[in-house]
C-alpha cells in the first residue's frame, strides 16, 4: 500500500527484554510530555464462571499500593508531579496509562514495575473491601441508576450466548463482586500480571536508549511467567442466524430503540468498510440516519452508530434512536431499518465516500496530534493483532475502501444479523403492545 | 528494588505564540502557532451569551446556536454539511454564558473555504420557521431527559436553590419548559442582530498555518467587516448582575436540605453548593489550588475520604464554575442510598474543612505541582487553545496571563487557599439530595437536616 503524503509513518521501535515484556517506544517532540501506556493482555473475556467483574475490580487495586508505593499514593505521586492517570478494562484487555511531564517519565516505569513485581505485598482485606465498594458503586453510578443505563449489558448478553466469554458485562454482577476473595486477587494477579503477558509503548519528547535502559533497569528482574493460560475460545458464527428481539421496562422518560448487529473481528480488513459505513449512516448531521429521522420525518431526538471492535468470535456495531414524544415507536424503528437496508441495497453515493475520506484523514490528523491516542492504538495492535506497525497502515486501509466494500458491509444489517432491544417507559408496560413495538 | 527516580531535565515550555492583527473592516484576528498540528482550529466569538438572559426568554442564545448550522443565505442545512465535510471539516456553533462561538476543526489548507462557511452562517443564517419549531421540540424532549437522570436532576435543583429566580445562572443555559416553549423565530433573530451589532467579535486561529496567507484569508472573507458598533469588549462593563437566593435556614439553625424523593433509587446523588466567585476577582490562581485540594484531585479531601477510606461512591469532585459573573461553587456525588445521611455529613465537613483544618504543605504543594505540570499537557490540541485563549480574551483578560499562570500558581500559600475559603462561606449553603425518600428522609432528619421533599419528577 503505498504512504499517503498526508501523514509521514510514525517511527515505531520495538524490543524485547528477556523476561517477553514487549516495548515499543515513538518519539514525537510536538508537546514537552511522555505518555506510558501499559496492555495487558486480560478482560473480562478471562473471568471464571462466579468471578465476573473480577479483571476490572484487580484493576482497581492496583493503584492500592504495592511493595514501596503506600495505598493511594499511586495517583497521587502522579498529580503532584503534574500529570494524569486512569485505567480501563474491557472484554480483551486491561489498560493502564499516565502522562506526564517528560522529565518524569523514569517515575512512571518505576511505579509500574513496582506493582508489576510486587503488587501483592501491598495487598490487604481492607483494601479489597474498600475497592469492592468503590466498584459496586461504579456499577450503580454508571449502569443501574441511569436511565438506559442497562442497554449495554443486555447488547452483549443478547449478542453473544450465555457461557461464551463475552457474553456476561465487564463490570460483573453485585453477587459475584460481593463472592470476590483475597485468593482470587493473588491468583489472578499470579496467572495474568507478568511481563510477557505486556506491552508497554512509550510516547512523547524521550530519549529512546535512555529510555530503553530505564524498562530494563526496573522491570528486567521480573520473572516471566512460563505457562500463561490460553485465552478462552471465543469462536462463534459470524451471524446472529434469527433476528433478536427483547423489550426493558425502565425508569425512562421516552422509548429508545438500540440495535447490535454481529460484525466482523478486529483483524479483519473489511472491518475498515464497516467504519466508512458508520460514518455514512450516522456521522454527524449530514449522516443518513440523522437526515431522515431526526430533520425530515422528525421520529427521533438523536441515532448514533458506533463500532465495538473485540478480538474474537464477532465485534459488535451497536445503534440507537431516541422517539420524539408523541411520534411513532414502530416507524421509528421501520425507518431505520430502512436506511441500513438501502445501504445495503443501493451502496454509497459518490459524493458520500468523497466526504467520508475527507473526514478520515481529518481524523488521522488528530490522532496524530494526540500522543495519548497513538500510545494507545499502537499498545491494542501489538497486544491483539502482534502488529505494532499497523497503526502506519490505518489512514491508507481506510481510504482503500470502496464504494462496493461498503455496500458489501452493509449486508451484516440483515435481519437474521439483528437485535432489536427496545427500553419503554414502565408506565406504559400495559399498554405497550398495541403500539406494536414489543 | 532500585530507589524511587527523581525528575530528569525538565523541557522548556512556552505557551504558543499569539500574534494579532486588526482588519480594516475592524474584525481582530488573534492567531496561535502550533507545530505539528495541521488540522487547524478556528473560532468566531461574538460577544454576549445567555448571562443577561430573564426568565422569559431563557435558552434564547443556546437556540439560536442550534440553529446556526442549519444554513445560510447560500446554503441550506443539508448543503452546508455536505460543503464542510468535503473540506474535512466539522463546524458547530455553541452558546456560553458570556459569549457565542462558532467554530471548526478542518485542515490548514482549507482555511479560507471553510471561514466562508462560517461567515454565510455568523452573518446570514437562515433559521428556517420548521428548524425552530424542530430545535423547540428537541430541547423540550431533553429537559424531560434531565429530569429523569438522576445526575442531570441534581444538578439543575441545586442551581435553582442557589440563585434568586431573577438570576439567568439559577437556571439551565438551554432554557426552561415554559421559555423554550414561548421562543419564536422573530425572537432569535433579534438575539442575533443584538450579537453582531453588540460587542468586539474575535477571530481565533489556532494550528499550524502559514500566518501570512491565514491573515488575508480572514481579511478577505466576508468576516472581515464585522466589527460590532461598540469598540470596547464587554467586559469593562459590568456583568449582569446574578443576586442570591434569600437566605434559608430551618428553625434551630439546621441546613435546610431539598430532597427530591425518586423511589427505588440504589444511589442517592448529593449536591452541596454556593454562590462562588467571577473569574476577574482576584485570587483565581489561589481559588484553583483551593478546589483542587478540595475536590479536584484524585487525592483531594472529598474524593480520598469519600471514595478510598469509606468506600461510599465511585467518585467526589467539587470546584467553582469560573465566568464573568459569580458563578457556583458545587461539590458532587453519588453514594449507596443506605450510606446518604453519613456521607452527606462528611462532604460538608470535607467541603469546609480547609477552615478548620488548614491544608498542610504537602496538600500545597501537591496542588500546586499538579497546576503547573499538567498546564503544558493541556495544550496539545488546537482546539483547547483556542478555547481557552478566546475565554479570556472575551473576559478582557490579556494573554500574558498564560506566561504568568504557573509563577502565579507557585506563589499561593497556605493563607490564600484560607482565605478563599473563608470568601466562599460567606455565601449562603444550599444541599440536595435525588434518591428515594423513603430510604434517606429519617436518617437525614437525624444528622440534623431540615428538610424539605419533592417529587423528583414534579419540576
Amino acid at each position: 500500500m503505498p504512504a499517503t503524503p498526508l501523514l509521514s509513518a510514525l517511527p515505531i521501535h520495538e524490543s524485547r527484554l528477556a523476561n517477553g515484556l514487549r516495548l515499543i517506544t515513538v518519539v514525537d517532540r510536538a508537546a514537552p510530555l511522555a505518555v506510558v501506556n501499559l496492555w495487558y493482555h486480560v478482560g473480562s473475556k478471562d473471568e471464571r464462571p462466579g468471578r465476573t467483574g473480577f479483571a476490572h475490580l484487580f484493576e482497581h487495586l492496583m493503584f492500592q499500593g504495592s511493595e514501596n508505593v503506600t495505598k493511594a499514593e499511586h495517583l497521587s505521586l502522579i498529580e503532584s508531579i503534574g500529570g494524569n492517570a486512569n485505567a480501563t478494562t474491557w472484554l480483551d484487555r486491561t489498560n493502564y496509562f499516565a502522562t506526564v511531564p517528560a522529565e518524569w517519565v523514569e517515575l512512571i516505569l518505576w511505579m509500574e514495575a513496582d506493582r508489576l513485581g510486587t503488587l501483592l505485598s501491598g495487598l490487604d482485606q481492607a483494601n479489597l473491601d474498600n475497592q469492592r465498594d468503590v466498584v459496586k458503586n461504579e456499577k450503580r453510578s454508571s449502569y443501574d441508576n441511569q436511565p438506559y443505563g442497562t442497554a449495554y449489558l443486555e447488547l452483549l448478553a443478547l449478542a453473544y450466548p450465555k457461557g461464551h466469554p463475552y457474553h456476561h458485562p465487564t463490570i460483573g454482577s453485585m453477587e459475584d463482586l460481593d463472592a470476590a476473595q483475597l485468593e482470587d486477587v493473588r491468583d489472578f494477579f499470579r496467572t495474568w500480571y507478568a511481563p510477557n503477558n505486556c506491552v508497554l509503548t512509550i510516547v512523547g519528547d524521550i530519549d529512546e536508549a535512555a529510555v530503553s535502559a530505564a524498562v530494563e533497569r526496573h522491570f528486567g528482574h521480573i520473572d516471566a511467567r512460563p505457562s500463561l493460560p490460553a485465552h478462552p475460545d471465543l469462536s462463534l458464527p459470524a451471524s446472529l442466524n434469527g433476528e433478536v428481539r427483547k423489550t426493558v421496562y425502565d425508569r425512562v422518560p421516552d422509548p429508545r430503540v438500540h440495535f447490535a448487529f454481529r460484525a466482523p473481528v478486529l483483524a479483519d480488513e473489511r472491518l475498515e468498510a464497516v467504519g466508512v459505513a458508520t460514518q455514512i449512516l450516522a456521522g454527524g448531521r449530514g449522516s443518513r440516519l440523522y437526515r431522515r429521522l431526526v430533520r425530515e420525518e422528525q421520529l427521533a431526538q438523536d441515532v448514533g452508530l458506533s463500532l465495538l471492535p473485540f478480538v474474537g468470535g464477532a465485534s459488535l456495531l451497536v445503534g440507537s434512536a431516541t422517539l420524539r414524544p408523541g411520534a411513532d415507536a414502530a416507524r421509528l424503528e421501520a425507518l431505520f431499518i430502512e436506511e441500513l437496508e438501502r445501504l445495503a441495497s443501493g451502496g454509497p453515493t459518490q459524493t458520500e465516500m468523497e466526504r467520508a475520506r475527507a473526514l478520515v484523514e481529518s481524523a488521522a490528523l488528530a490522532e496524530r496530534a494526540d500522543p495519548e491516542e497513538i500510545a494507545d492504538t499502537i499498545g491494542m495492535y501489538a497486544t491483539l493483532l502482534n502488529d505494532p506497525e499497523r497503526i502506519n497502515r490505518d489512514l491508507a486501509l481506510a481510504l482503500a475502501v470502496t464504494a462496493a466494500q461498503v455496500q458489501e458491509a452493509a449486508a451484516l444489517f440483515a435481519a437474521e444479523n439483528r437485535i432489536v432491544l427496545w427500553y419503554l417507559p414502565e408506565s406504559t408496560e400495559h399498554t405497550a403492545a398495541s403500539a406494536g413495538v414489543a | 528494588m532500585s530507589a524511587r527516580p527523581g525528575a530528569g531535565s525538565p523541557r522548556p515550555y512556552r505557551f504558543p505564540r499569539v500574534v494579532e492583527q486588526v482588519t480594516a473592516g475592524g474584525l481582530r484576528i488573534v492567531a496561535v502557532s502550533m507545530p505539528q498540528r495541521p488540522l487547524i482550529s478556528v473560532q468566531l466569538l461574538l460577544d454576549g451569551g445567555a448571562s443577561g438572559e430573564g426568565i422569559s426568554d431563557a435558552g434564547t442564545a443556546a437556540m439560536l446556536a442550534r440553529l446556526l448550522p442549519e444554513g445560510g443565505d447560500r446554503h441550506d442545512a443539508d448543503a452546508l454539511v455536505e460543503a464542510a465535510e468535503l473540506y474535512g471539516a466539522s463546524i458547530g456553533a455553541e452558546a456560553g454564558w458570556d459569549r457565542l462561538s462558532i467554530g471548526a476543526s478542518l485542515p490548514a489548507s482549507r482555511l479560507s473555504n471553510v471561514l466562508d462557511l462560517i461567515a454565510e452562517i455568523a452573518l446570514a443564517p437562515r433559521i428556517p420557521e420548521r428548524e425552530v419549531e424542530r430545535g423547540k421540540a428537541l430541547r423540550l424532549a431533553a429537559i424531560e431527559q434531565a429530569n429523569a437522570s438522576p445526575r442531570a436532576r441534581a444538578s439543575e435543583a441545586l442551581i435553582a436553590s442557589i440563585y434568586d429566580p431573577a438570576a439567568a445562572y439559577g437556571r439551565p443555559l438551554g432554557g426552561t419548559r415554559s421559555s423554550v416553549a414561548a421562543l419564536d423565530r422573530a425572537a432569535l433573530v433579534r438575539r442575533h442582530e443584538e450579537l453582531i451589532a453588540g460587542g468586539a467579535p474575535l477571530l481565533i486561529i489556532a494550528g499550524e498555518f502559514d500566518l501570512t496567507s491565514a491573515f488575508s484569508a480572514a481579511a478577505a472573507s466576508p468576516l472581515a467587516s464585522l466589527r460590532g458598533t461598540s469598540t470596547a469588549t464587554r467586559a469593562t462593563t459590568s456583568a449582569p448582575d446574578q443576586p442570591a437566593a434569600a437566605p434559608a435556614r430551618g428553625a434551630n439553625g439546621a441546613p435546610r436540605l431539598l430532597l427530591l424523593d425518586r423511589p427505588g433509587s440504589v444511589q442517592s446523588e448529593l449536591r452541596i453548593g454556593r454562590i462562588g466567585r467571577s473569574r476577574l476577582d482576584p485570587g483565581f490562581h489561589a481559588a484553583l489550588v483551593h478546589a483542587e485540594i478540595v475536590g479536584g484531585l484524585f487525592g483531594s479531601r472529598l474524593n480520598r475520604v469519600l471514595r478510598e477510606e469509606k468506600g461510599y461512591t465511585y467518585g467526589a469532585a467539587a470546584g467553582f464554575d469560573f465566568r464573568r459573573g459569580r458563578g457556583p461553587f458545587t461539590a458532587r456525588t453519588a453514594v449507596e442510598t443506605s450510606v446518604t445521611a453519613a456521607a452527606l455529613a462528611e462532604a460538608r465537613r470535607q467541603v469546609s474543612s480547609p477552615l478548620t483544618h488548614p491544608v498542610s504543605d504537602e496538600e500545597l504543594t501537591g496542588a500546586r505541582d499538579y497546576l503547573r505540570g499538567t498546564f503544558p499537557l493541556r495544550f496539545g490540541a488546537p482546539s483547547a487553545v483556542s478555547g481557552t485563549v478566546g475565554g479570556l480574551l472575551s473576559l478582557g483578560i490579556a494573554l500574558d496571563e498564560l506566561d504568568r499562570y504557573r509563577d502565579e500558581v507557585a506563589a499561593v500559600d497556605v493563607a490564600a487557599v484560607t482565605a478563599v475559603a473563608s470568601a466562599l462561606e460567606q455565601n449562603d449553603e444550599r444541599l440536595v439530595v435525588v434518591g428515594d425518600a423513603a430510604s434517606v428522609a429519617e436518617p437525614l432528619r437525624a444528622e440534623g437536616f431540615e428538610i424539605e421533599i419533592h417529587a423528583a419528577d414534579e419540576v
